[in-house]
């Protein structure tokens, strides 16, 4: 199966978006004639996979390579730098240029900056004196199609970025790419933003329209009715939280990148092992579609339901000669269902592994103390335990960044303690860590009453979910939380920010609730 | 998808050159709903919808000025909704109607129209006499009866060329008679030499090499005879180009400058010569040509070539996408004159205001610099295009005077409505122009303001290239942006990657200590790296100061009393780590933590370290319980373990004894422990546990 999704169930036409995409980078391959490397950031390489089979581009003459800070391995007398507009890289780029130089090789040097071309990547380069050897291009790949109803921007690193360094990149990008994607889909009319970062993207998407303008006559109705933007800043309580949902287990313990899983091969039921299989996760795969977000004990159930059944059809093949053709066909179709029954069977049984073990109900457990924000000293104890057990940091951290949100920070004295058993357990490396948390507030003193219970009872976001098969709130994802975000959706798309004008005062940055209308010509 | 056709595919190559044609306004709107414009007669421009220039005898005044049309009443026309009466109709080269006259009937039929250099405009009649009309208002100049040109009897105009200040007439029979004072009051036409046109020959075509541009400084006018061209003048008839044998010429066009001439050949060659025709510069036949040249230009002339192709280009964004390219070099190339950049951005804010559509006057930049600004401001001012002409004359420090006491005079005879002019907006907010013109300042802030970290960075590296090369102080340069937090914050973010040493200069001399530390301790930690400096070599000590210098500065401020104290154990840590490293030999402390370091000690039997570090580090018991049940679980130690648990009744329970055991897969030994623990809640749950993790 392919990692590409399939696209055709879109509400958009975002299959026409991908191959956009799809041609602007052939037509960089081919603008470049003959043999060539092309040389892709790591990140860039799992993004890529999601627009096109990288063996397409092999058809032009083209050698694949990741960019890393060791020199360049080819034989290749062009070489094809895509990567994305980032400092670092830079250094990789002019390094293995004066590899090359000083073993005496002579290359033809490209560089395509996705999505555009830095003026402060370019200065590293000419400080590094080799950008006058490299011709410089741009891929402007702003999004890409993960799902038929998931659009990605990439940005690995805006949150850092915005909340630790400062640099608001990210959010001239966020604009841009719904700017593009006006003009395929029409001006979007609303737009609702919490949070500086969001407000301020708002602000930008309104002056490029001013200064590039999507035209508003000939487009007809616009394909999206309202947009909203949410700076993560605002509800930072989630992402704390564990994923209990099959997608999120399988996020949680196998890491989904770009779409799909990498996991050993011995786990799909395969016989080589050791070798790792990479098993896409898109709604391409119906089933996939089906229980990707249910409860994983429901997915066990679904699963064991639908091979029970083509196993009874089966028998009852065997045993009868009186089917007619059509009732074969019917069965032989469902046939074909059952190498996504057994690769689901696989994960799922693979993911019980993880949860069932006590330590899993524990921490879920714990979690869920913490949203209810109402016993300070198991919680401050359950994490002061987890970190002199030396448990990996990023649960630790998880935790405690939960805690301090939800509790308004930490007393100086228990916040000084946990950081210095952290410091002590982990190593003295992490406090650039620590001091970044702080810095952006995600782990903090306690200088005032936390309101996350005001915020939590007028959201709705502790729910009793009664039947965890049935589902009528989206709190069963989370064993009973609502996540906050979640809940601003529901409420912007509803009837917008107006009827929670007040709360969302508690949550930080502003908000905006904007109507664009069509201009009425001079 | 945004259509974007490609740039490049707009131009089509001509010998060793690149052309194109572009479509500066579109639609042509020809006629605007309300009648406007001042109008000689009062009728307004309401007869006209549309204009079909192939009814029309139409003039086009060089250097983007108006149109002039008569409809042609030699050629049958359909009749729409217009009155059948013929006018003198004036459009701004946009198609903005200026002014409309009616055409005096029973005069001989119209041959041509042309403007003069004084933007006269010219009717030649059939008859060979002239008509002139003033702009903007279309009145007739002197009189409302035409001049005459011709002599009588010279059986009319066969074909006839006007340059800016005269007209070459080329009569019925073949004569050549010139006038090269088409704007005095009673011109004085000559008749050239007989060009001796055959009876059963035919002159082609007709061009004219204009006065000054020849010697004898009168006209020469050529004519394509038969397969010979010739060049009459006052004196006589030369046939020129005989040895190139071009053959039979239906088209030519003297370039402005005189010097060049184009002609096309019968045979579909496109031939340019140069007006002696002394020999073929090049010539033209389709698809002859393929030579592309691949572009390998240094850096400042690609700034000068896409300064040049902003110039040269009439599309705003793309005049944007040169520039913009240009700064980019400027950026990286500071040997290159600023002032040229700044001279054309001048220039194109200056063109883009008039080739607007309103005002309609679409320069190349060779024109405008031909027809200087100050003929340009004249232009505007005869337009009625006060204010922008203001504004033009204000911007080039040209005086303003001429052009508000045109103004002020037009004011008091006419109440026309001074247009609004937003046109002078457009590059004026750019920032690459801001940044040629010294506003550093305003620059950052409106790159700031623009959201774009993008032109933040543009201006920060201007300055900051300014700065060394003007060799003022960095302080400056951190002054400026230390004031604005996304440049200072982008600048941090830059140098972090590659100038470290600015960077701690920065953080130093604002006051930013701590980040300062934090930079030590980040340079600590690569010393670290270095394989040089592990292996309990001596090499520790610059990793160590380095640490040592963090801490200093970390309690310089109150605010981070914490990281101070970190790094104080930090240092004292590796301090530590190194003389265990001595003593046991071995390279396995240095850069873990005090809780690893403790259980490496255990590990390796030695308690005593152990027991040391868990005091000069203050380990809290809780702690060491963990660590100490991990170790001795770790190798099996189970004697040491019990022992361990019967020193005293552990802080925080038995857990840790317990939770070594079953993690170590030793479910025996974890029962010795099970039943001391308190809390029954935890005692099943360990239970299950033992279960679960065993069933795995």
């Amino acid at each position: 199966m392919a990692q590409i999704p399939n696209l055709d169930n879109a509400a958009l036409n975002l299959t026409a978006l991908r191959e956009q995409s799809q041609k602007e980078l052939l037509s960089i391959i081919k603008s470049i004639r003959g043999k060539k490397c092309l040389v892709i950031d790591p990140k860039l390489a799992g993004t890529l996979s999601l627009i096109l089979q990288t063996s397409a581009l092999k058809e032009y003459g083209t050698e694949l390579r990741i960019l890393s800070a060791d020199p360049l391995q080819t034989e290749c007398p062009k070489v094809v730098y895509l990567v994305r507009s980032q400092l670092n890289f830079m250094k990789f780029v002019a390094n293995q240029i004066k590899n090359d130089e000083s073993k005496g090789l002579q290359r033809e040097y490209h560089l395509y900056f996705v999505p555009r071309r830095i003026v402060a990547c370019e200065k590293i380069l000419e400080e590094e004196k080799v950008h006058q050897k490299l011709t410089i291009g741009e891929y402007p790949l702003y999004l890409v199609p993960l799902d038929e109803d998931v659009l990605s921007l990439e940005l690995d690193y805006s949150l850092q970025e915005c909340l630790i360094e400062g640099d608001t990149s990210s959010v001239w990008h966020v604009a841009k790419a719904i700017h593009k994607l006006e003009f395929a889909f029409g001006v979007i009319p609303n737009i609702r933003a919490k949070g500086v970062a969001s407000t301020k993207a708002a602000e930008l998407l309104n002056h490029m329209q001013l200064e590039d303008p999507v035209s508003m006559d000939n487009m007809g109705i616009p394909e999206i009715d309202t947009v909203i933007l949410l700076d993560r800043e605002v509800d930072m309580v989630t992402p704390m939280c564990s994923q209990l949902t099959y997608e999120g287990l399988l996020d949680e313990m196998l890491e989904i990148h770009n779409g799909s899983v990498e996991v050993d091969a011995s786990i799909m039921g395969a016989q080589q092992d050791g070798k790792k299989v990479k098993v896409p996760l898109n709604s391409s795969d119906k089933l996939y579609k089906e229980i990707r977000d249910l409860n994983l004990h429901v997915v066990v159930q679904v699963v064991r339901q639908k091979a029970t059944s083509i196993q009874q059809d089966y028998a009852e093949v065997k045993s009868t000669n009186t089917q007619s053709v059509s009732e074969l066909k019917d069965f032989v179709k469902r046939l074909h269902s059952l190498p996504e029954i057994a690769r689901h069977v696989n994960l799922a049984q693979h993911l019980q592994s993880f949860a069932a073990k006590p330590a899993f109900h524990a921490r879920v457990e714990i979690e869920q103390i913490i949203l209810e924000a109402q016993t300070y000293e198991t919680c401050y104890e359950y994490i002061e335990e987890i970190i002199q057990k030396q448990e990996p940091i990023e649960t630790v951290l998880r935790l405690l960044v939960l805690f301090s949100l939800t509790n308004g920070g930490l007393p100086k004295k228990n916040f000084d303690y946990l950081r210095r058993e952290i410091l002590h357990s982990y190593g003295f490396e992490h406090m650039p860590l620590l001091y970044n948390l702080e810095k952006a507030g995600l782990v903090k003193r306690q200088e005032s009453r936390t309101n996350w219970p005001v915020i939590s009872r007028a959201l709705q976001l502790i729910v009793d979910i009664k039947d965890p098969e049935n589902p009528d709130d989206i709190a069963y994802i989370f064993a009973g939380y609502a996540p906050l975000s979640i809940r601003l959706v529901q409420h912007a798309v509803r009837s917008g920010w107006r009827s929670i004008e007040e709360l969302l005062k508690l949550l930080p940055g502003p908000h905006m609730d904007l109507k664009r209308v069509r201009c009425l010509d001079h | 998808m945004s259509s974007s056709v490609s740039v490049a595919a707009e131009w089509d190559l001509l010998s060793d050159r690149f052309y194109r044609r572009i479509t500066i306004y579109s639609p042509l709107p020809w006629s605007s709903p309300a009648t406007t414009t001042a109008s000689s007669s009062g009728g307004g421009s309401s007869g006209v919808g549309r204009l079909d220039l192939s009814t029309h005898i139409v003039a086009a005044a060089p250097f983007g000025g108006p149109i002039a049309a008569v409809r042609d009443d030699s050629k049958i026309v359909q009749l729409h909704s217009e009155p059948s009466r013929r006018r003198l109709l004036l459009f701004s080269s946009s198609g903005h109607p200026l002014a409309s006259s009616p055409w005096t009937p029973h005069l001989p039929r119209l041959h041509s129209l042309a403007f003069s250099s004084s933007l006269n405009l010219l009717a030649l009649l059939s008859d060979g006499s002239l008509l002139r009309f003033r702009l903007p208002d279309l009145n007739p100049i002197t009189s409302s009866s035409p001049v005459p040109l011709l002599p009588p009897a010279s059986g009319g105009v066969a074909d006839a060329v006007f340059w800016g200040g005269g007209v070459a007439i080329l009569t019925e029979d073949n004569r050549v008679v010139v006038t090269t004072d088409i704007e005095v009051d009673d011109p004085h036409p000559r008749e050239l030499a007989d060009p001796g046109v055959a009876e059963d020959e035919q002159v082609l075509c007709m061009a004219v090499v204009e006065p000054q541009f020849v010697m004898s400084g009168s006209p020469e006018v050529l004519l394509a005879v038969g397969d010979r061209v010739v060049a009459v003048d006052e004196d006589g008839v030369q046939v020129l180009g005989e040895a190139l044998e071009i053959g039979p010429v239906q088209k030519m066009a003297v370039s402005p400058n005189g010097k060049l001439l184009a002609a096309f050949a019968h045979d579909g060659r496109l031939l340019v010569i140069p007006t002696d025709f002394s020999r073929i510069i090049f010539e033209y036949e389709c698809d002859a040509y393929d030579n592309y040249q691949l572009i390998s230009s240094s850096l400042p002339e690609a700034i000068e070539a896409c300064i040049d192709a902003a110039g040269y280009e009439f599309d705003v964004s793309r005049q944007h996408t040169l520039l913009r390219a240009a700064t980019y070099g400027l950026a990286f190339c500071s040997r290159f004159p600023h002032g040229r950049f700044q001279e054309m951005c001048k220039i194109l804010r200056v063109l883009n205001a008039v080739r607007d559509p309103e005002i309609g006057m679409p320069l190349t930049v060779k024109q405008y610099k031909l027809l200087t600004a100050t003929v340009l401001i004249g232009r505007l001012i005869n337009a009625n295009q006060h204010l922008l002409a203001l504004r033009i004359s204000e911007y080039l420090n040209l005086n303003p005077e001429v052009v508000i006491m045109h103004w002020a005079c037009e004011k008091i005879t006419a109440s026309a409505a001074i247009p609004d002019v937003v046109l002078l907006e457009g590059l004026l907010d750019k920032i690459p122009l801001l940044l040629s013109i010294d506003e550093q300042d305003k620059a950052l802030q409106k790159s700031i303001d623009s959201g774009d970290t993008d032109l933040v960075y543009l201006v920060l590296f201007h300055i900051w290239q300014k700065i060394s090369v003007e060799k003022s102080a960095p302080l400056d340069f951190f002054g400026v942006i230390n004031a604005r937090p996304l440049a200072r914050d982008l600048f941090i973010a830059y140098a972090r990657h590659s100038k470290h040493e600015a960077l701690k200069d920065f953080f130093l001399s604002t006051g930013r200590l701590q980040d300062a530390g934090f930079l030590l301790l980040k340079e600590s930690r690569e010393l670290e790296r270095n394989p040089m400096a592990s292996k309990g070599s001596p090499l520790h000590g610059p990793q160590v100061r380095l640490v040592e210098q963090a801490h200093r500065l970390f309690a310089e401020t109150k605010e981070h009393l914490f990281e101070s104290k970190s790094a104080e154990e930090h240092a004292k840590l590796l301090r530590v780590q190194h003389q265990l490293e001595v003593s046991t030999k071995q390279a396995i402390f240095v850069g873990s933590s005090v809780s690893d370091t403790i259980k490496t000690c255990i590990v390796m039997g030695n308690e005593r370290a152990a027991v040391k570090v868990k005091s000069e580090f203050k380990v809290p018991d809780k702690r060491w319980y963990w660590l100490k049940s991990c170790a001795l679980a770790t190798v099996g130690n189970w004697d040491a373990l019990e022992t361990f648990s019967r020193e005293k009744r552990p802080p925080g329970g038995y857990k840790p004894f317990v939770e070594a055991c079953i993690d170590a897969g030793q479910k025996t030994e974890a029962l010795k422990y099970i039943p001391k623990l308190t809390d029954p809640g935890e005692r099943s749950e360990v239970l299950v546990r033992i279960r679960v993790d065993t069933a795995c």
